[in-house]
């Protein structure tokens, strides 16, 4: 016995093998044909079907006795003639799609081999359906039938196959399971079959679980129970003819039929009355449990199945009832507690629920009973004038059509009485168990490959408006326009004159304010010391002068003094690419911003930056847009005349450090590199004669100038790791920017010269040349070779030569170039080590850095900055 | 004969180098006849841009004579439309003819 049964599975198991062989050869020569030869075939295919609508149609009702010829004659025209009407024009094959706005095509590829599962309720038109859509993507498709309606719908899947063959279709990419009593069983055996790529369930329940717990991906539908909400607004005249009409298709044999009926009670009295004259039975109480006993099923408490799809006046007499021949419908009215009720599930008959309820909500709620009792994510309808109505229900209820006005069986298919995709399964999303909402069709059964193309970012170059150059240019405030300005100022700009040198050049017809506050390391507070003021005082112009916490504060202070409503933490989070940041800042500014530098350093009056120290976290707040920008920038090397030396030095390295990792930021373009170069060359011929002549105007003016253009540069290329390892340190241990950079400038040079371990990844920079970069730099700059004079240095000698002569200049100026050097002791540095490598790491000017630092090499860096330094 | 022994063996045979031009519909009994005369076979598919399903059970079919023959048929210059029906057919024999690993999990058809 034990044999035989072994026998038996072996033979199904070489069944199926045999079928899958079948469609897995055709699978693979689908793969070759062309969108025309696709075309082609599908079209012959659905001429063979539309010539056979009503010979499928009687095989149909003959196997399955269920529904009605007329109807499943108009099913199976929906299946050809209106799903070919939407898949005609349907590109499958090759590019099927283009977003050239996102430079991405979208390219089909076939899923391969499918295990269509059909349903007795709709045999043929599913198998015509399955089938146009399966060549339609170069699919092969085997059919596993209903085995109440298994001649049918082989019948069905032969008529097309043979129209695609002779089309010139691959051979046997249309197989099905023949009618057997292990049919059920060659199904699971084909379900798991390594070989089937996809199983598209369209049937009972069981089988739609079965499929997707095969492990297969699996297109599934779940079961429906239709609420249908009639509002107030609606005509009850079209309502009930349009219900009459759904819910007699086929016999009700449409899973997506209504079920119940949710009716205002103000319009349920003609409604019932119209449904009365059109020849539907209203039951009484003591029918309504007739019929409940009849159609229900006590052991499931689901349909009786015996009844699926059988006409009202027989399901009548089942049920002991007495109606005419020609009644449509059983309307039963579900009173109590509509949750309880026995008819409150899915009945693929013509017996209907109804309530009544007496407003929208309720309404609503009682249509959501059903959608929750066994038809979630299915279908659901709503009748109603008013659009607001309908916008609720479609909030609430969980479904994935949700059909206006109109009938929701035939209206669930699509393309009758809407522009839905035709389809005969219904995807019920995740509350039904499956993976898409869909009228699943032909979307669904396709791999899609999206081609992106490199984003080619456009690159802008953007800084302040008007600049105004040249010792003196401090006297175009007599001209500036303005009622009503602020000054942002420190302490010491009083006591180097520089306060009164401005005031003294505003219009006389001007009001002027200060805000003198503004420290070494200014925090929010301070902001809105000096916001406050100018709400005291209204201003239509901010003057910010000072170095580059002063500038820093000016502009932010005009942003949330036109911007009350922003609030500092959501312009300051922190971003990985500018142009993707979360922040959002204001387009407009109203207030001027008059930016005039006194140290030559930061270049903040021409970048679109500002940092602000946040108590909080102990950390720097970086922001950035281009609303930052000031609209004026004085540049007066007058203001810097009375710099002190040490200031002056740290501000020059601070500018040079700018140039220098502008010029190999991953953001660099021709624009800022030229703008760097002449920066950095500025500073290494100006800062020498500076410090021998401090008073020499010609000498500031070129370190001044040095300074604003390494500012533009860096407001457009940014900076980069030595930066990062800059603010880190500064923070950590209070070191003046300037000479915080400097300390790390030799290593960040030596470490970016070399073939990065890690590449950025970034689309604007598709070449590493940072050392091509350094290289320019050192021929900028005229270096040569002092050990081999008169040769052509390579490029890594000229990398040599540049760290060579930053080492030069620093020794020259007195700046530190180790942070041993600021008199920080070993053990205190390396204690804060994580802290200072986390500090860097988190530091958005890293992202721009041509290298992606790697945490370990973070930390060498920072290690390598703490002994005094050698000549390169 | 060991493993070794018969693999030289197989490598001592004459090789004829047949095209396959135009698509592959159907067996061509050249190839067939050639086959059976004991050499090994290289098919050349430059000229060949489409093979149908009875291509394919051909094609499977002639490496299965010449394990039979004890010969060797390779497959040489396969346009990637045509390498890719061999890819997605599953059939190792063709994969192992065009000098393609087996798949890594064993082939059902």
């Amino acid at each position: 016995m034990t044999s035989t049964i072994k026998d038996q599975d072996h033979a199904l198991q070489e069944r199926a093998n045999h079928l899958v062989r079948q469609a897995r050869l055709a699978a693979a020569v689908w793969t070759q044909y062309s969108q025309e030869q696709v075309d082609n075939i599908v079209k012959a295919m659905t001429v063979a079907a539309i010539e056979n609508v009503q010979k499928l149609a009687i095989a149909a009702h003959e196997e399955t006795r269920m529904g009605m010829i007329e109807d499943k004659i108009l099913k199976n025209f929906v299946a050809s003639e209106f799903h070919y009407h939407q898949i005609r024009d349907k590109k499958t094959v090759g590019i099927i799609r283009e977003f050239p706005e996102e430079h991405i095509v979208e390219v089909a590829e076939p899923v391969g081999v499918i295990l269509a599962i059909t349903p007795v309720t709709n045999p043929t038109s599913t198998v015509i359906f399955k089938s146009l859509a399966a060549a339609k993507t170069r699919n092969s498709v085997i059919f596993s039938p209903h085995l109440m309606a298994a001649d049918c719908s082989n019948l069905a899947a032969k008529i097309v196959y043979e129209a695609a063959i002779a089309a010139g279709a691959p051979k046997g990419f249309i197989t099905w399971v023949e009618k057997s009593p292990r049919l059920r069983r060659e199904t699971e055996l084909m379900m798991v079959h390594p070989e089937v790529d996809l199983i598209f369930a369209t049937g009972g329940t069981q089988l739609v679980r079965a499929a997707a717990s095969s492990g297969k991906p699996a297109l599934g539908v779940g079961s429906g129970n239709t609420p249908v909400y009639i509002h107030k607004s609606a005509s009850y005249a079209t309502t009930a003819m349009d219900v009459i009409i759904s819910k007699t298709f086929d016999n009700g044999t449409e899973c997506p039929s209504e079920q119940t009926l949710v009716i205002d009670a103000e319009i349920a009295p003609q409604l019932l009355a119209e449904f009365q004259r059109l020849n539907c039975h209203i039951c009484t109480a003591e029918e309504v449990k007739k019929v409940a006993d009849a159609v229900i099923d006590p052991r499931t408490g689901g349909m009786n199945y015996k009844l699926v799809g059988q006409p009202a006046d027989l399901i009548a007499e089942k049920a002991g009832i007495k109606v005419n021949q020609y009644t449509k419908i059983l309307l039963c009215p579900l009173e109590g507690d509509l949750r309880h009720h026995k008819l409150a599930v899915e009945k693929l008959m013509p017996v209907l629920g109804y309530v009544i309820v007496n407003s929208v909500d309720e309404g609503i709620n009682r249509a959501l009973d059903i959608n929750y009792g066994g038809g979630t994510g299915h279908t659901a309808g709503v009748f109603s004038e008013d659009d607001d109505v309908v916008e609720r229900f479609a909030d609430a209820i969980n479904a994935g059509r949700i059909i206006v006005n109109s009938p929701t069986s035939i209206g669930g298919l699509g393309g009758v009485y809407n522009n839905l995709n035709t389809t005969l399964s219904f995807g019920c999303g995740t509350g039904g168990g499956n993976i898409t909402t869909d009228n699943v069709g032909i979307k669904n059964l396709l791999n899609y490959k999206r081609v992106p193309r490199r984003k080619n970012y456009t690159l802008t170059f953007q800084t302040t408006k008007n600049i105004y150059i040249n010792p003196g240019s401090i006297d175009h405030l007599r001209s500036l326009k303005t009622k009503s300005a602020i000054i942002i100022t420190s302490r010491s700009a009083a006591r180097r004159g520089h306060l009164s040198m401005v005031m003294e050049r505003l219009p006389a017809d001007c009001k002027v304010d200060v805000f003198s506050d503004v420290g070494v390391e200014p925090d929010f507070s301070t902001v809105e010391k000096a916001v406050a003021v100018m709400r005291q005082s209204p201003v239509d112009t901010v003057i910010a002068l000072g170095g580059g916490s002063v500038l820093d504060a000016a502009k932010i202070m005009r942003l949330f003094y036109d911007n009350p409503e922003l609030k500092l933490q959501e312009v300051a989070v922190s971003f990985l690419d500018f142009r993707h940041r979360i922040s959002v800042f204001p387009q407009v500014v109203h207030t001027q911003l008059v930016a005039i530098p006194t140290t030559s350093g930061t270049g903040s009056e021409v970048t679109p930056f500002a940092v602000l120290k946040d108590n909080n976290s102990k950390r720097k707040l970086s922001l950035v847009d281009e609303c930052l920008l000031p609209n004026i920038a004085i540049i007066d090397a007058n203001l810097t005349k009375s710099m002190p030396k040490e200031i002056t030095v740290d501000t020059a390295f601070d500018a040079l450090t700018h140039a220098l990792e502008a010029l190999a930021s991953t953001f660099s373009s021709d624009y800022t590199d030229g703008l760097a170069l002449e920066a950095m060359r500025l500073i290494f011929e100006a800062l020498p004669e500076t410090l021998k002549n401090p008073g020499h105007i010609l000498w500031r003016h070129k370190l001044h100038n040095a300074a604003c253009l390494a500012g533009m540069a860096i407001g457009n290329a940014s900076v980069g790791v030595n930066h990062a390892l800059a603010h880190s340190l500064g923070a950590s241990f209070d070191i003046p920017h300037g000479k915080a950079n400097g300390v790390f400038l030799l290593s960040t040079l030596e470490y970016n010269s070399k073939i990065p371990r890690k590449f950025m990844p970034t689309s604007t920079y598709p070449l590493w040349v940072a050392d091509q970069k350094y290289a320019r730099a050192a021929q900028f700059l005229g270096l040569t070779d002092e050990d081999a004079p008169g040769e052509t240095p390579s490029r890594e000698k000229m990398c040599v030569l540049l760290r060579r002569a930053v080492y030069d200049l620093a020794r020259l100026a007195g700046q530190p170039l180790a942070v041993a050097e600021l008199g920080i002791p070993q053990d205190q540095y390396e204690q804060r080590m994580i802290e200072l490598v986390t500090g860097s790491f988190e530091d958005m000017s890293m992202r721009t850095n041509p290298a992606l630092p790697l945490i370990p090499e973070v930390a060498a860096l920072l290690a390598s900055a703490y002994p005094p330094r050698q000549r390169p | 004969m060991s493993g070794e022994n018969a693999d030289q063996a197989v490598e001592q045979r004459r090789t004829e180098v047949l095209p396959i031009d135009g698509p592959l519909e159907r067996g061509i009994d050249h190839i067939d006849r050639t086959l059976a005369t004991g050499v090994n076979l290289t098919l050349d598919f430059t000229g060949c841009k489409f093979i149908s399903v009875d291509g394919l059970e051909w094609l499977e079919e002639l490496l299965l004579r010449s394990d039979s023959l004890g010969s060797k048929v390779v497959f040489t210059n396969l346009v990637p439309s045509v390498y890719k029906v061999f890819k997605v057919a599953h059939i190792d024999s063709l994969l192992r003819a065009c000098g393609a690993p087996s798949q890594p999990t064993e082939p059902y058809c």
